[in-house]
């Protein structure tokens, strides 16, 4: 079959067809990146200018472009993961089970499948996941503003309601941001306080307002981790390296720096914990300094994150 | 071709879409704060802190059917007696 068992000097068909097959799925590739580009170029500038002109409270109409769009992007995806289990996975795996080990291009072959799934796993995924995140961090940005615009409603309409019952007045002493019963303190009726639609977006918007001014401390985190998976690639290399090595001396030179690196490997597992510890304190009192009526909520939430580091 | 004849691009369309949808739940009006009272619609008396939320307490008359628990602003003992 396919004359695999001829003995002949000279590349045989199937494998300038192999190579070809590697060709072709870059190109395949190489065009899907292209789409990807031109969907997401085009598709930025008009989600940020309906996230400005949404005049809806919860951006729902910058909400179902933004998934309309990513729902684009995972079409992409898939098909370049079903096109590459089915026209490259299989093709290289169905040709290596009819070539002898011991021929010159088994490991050819072999070499032609592992730079299909490199040009896949690492070239385009990189790309994907790069679009994917563009799409998704779009914001409106004026986070600050926001929470200003709440505090300043609040000092404005803090001494402005009167009692219903008896004409009294009833100062709001903090920001609401849900409906709330406050006693007339003349005559102890309980009037219904309910806050603005903007005011009432409090909650939420503390959260990525102290999300975002933590987020440096995550990053230290995520870095640290980070640096785990590099030190351990690093040693990984080195362990590789010295695999058909018979000097000795070489040989202890390079367990002694694997060790050096397994070292600080352990020192960064150690610390990882210590600095998420760090960003989650700092998050949740940040959280808590913006939305004070959520403290003791957010310190039941701390515990239970610090629990489940 | 004119101008205004031009095919409409996919992400045009995809604008069109979304800004035609209607929402679950209608369109979200934007409210300002607001301060009311719910008087008893039995016996017109208003609702007094010490008298509790859920019934009036005056004649009785039943303003929630609900147990009042803890939460931020409302405490179990708001439950009339």
């Amino acid at each position: 079959m396919f004359g695999f068992n001829k003995k002949e000097e000279q590349t045989p068909d199937w494998f300038i067809e192999a190579t070809a097959t590697r060709d072709r799925w870059f190109n395949f590739l190489e065009k899907l990146e292209q789409k990807l580009q031109d969907l997401c170029q085009e598709s930025l500038p008009v989600l940020q200018e309906t996230l400005q002109t949404d005049t809806d409270l919860y951006k729902r109409q910058f909400g179902l472009m933004q998934s309309g769009i990513l729902g684009q992007i995972e079409n992409i995806r898939e098909k370049a993961y079903e096109t590459h289990d089915n026209k490259i996975n299989h093709y290289y795996a169905d040709l290596t089970r009819h070539i002898e080990p011991s021929s010159p291009f088994y490991k050819a072959i072999y070499d032609l499948k592992y730079e299909c799934s490199d040009r896949y796993h690492k070239t385009f995924d990189e790309k994907l996941q790069y679009w994917r995140n563009k799409i998704n961090n779009i914001s409106e940005g004026n986070l600050e503003e926001k929470y200003q615009n709440i505090v300043d409603e609040f000092e404005g309409l803090k001494d402005k309601f009167n009692c219903s019952q008896c004409g009294a007045n009833i100062p709001i002493t903090k920001m609401y941001f849900i409906t709330a019963y406050l006693t007339c303190p003349s005559c102890q009726t309980q009037n219904t306080f309910d806050p603005s639609s903007k005011a009432k977006g409090l909650e939420q918007l503390g959260r990525e307002l102290a999300q975002e001014r933590t987020a440096h401390l995550k990053e230290n985190h995520n870095s640290e981790k980070n640096k785990e998976r590099e030190l351990y690639h690093e040693a990984h290399n080195l362990k590789l390296s010295y695999n058909h090595q018979t000097d000795k001396k070489t040989v202890a030179q390079k367990e002694q720096q694997i060790a050096e690196l397994e070292k600080q490997r352990q020192e960064s597992i150690a610390n990882a914990p210590k600095l998420y510890e760090i960003y989650l304190k700092a998050f949740y009192s940040e959280w808590s300094t913006l939305v004070p009526d959520l403290t003791e909520h957010n310190n039941k939430r701390l515990q239970n994150d610090l629990e489940r580091i | 071709m004119s101008e205004n004849q031009k095919p409409l691009s996919f992400i045009e369309k995809m604008k069109l879409k979304a800004q035609n949808q209607t929402n679950y739940g209608g369109i979200t009006d934007i409210k300002t704060a607001s301060m009311a009272t719910r008087d008893c619609p039995n016996c017109g008396a208003g609702r007094a802190k010490q008298d509790g939320l859920t019934n009036c307490g005056y004649c009785g008359f039943e303003f929630m059917a609900i147990k009042l628990t803890d939460g931020l602003h409302i405490k179990k003992e708001d439950n009339s007696k």
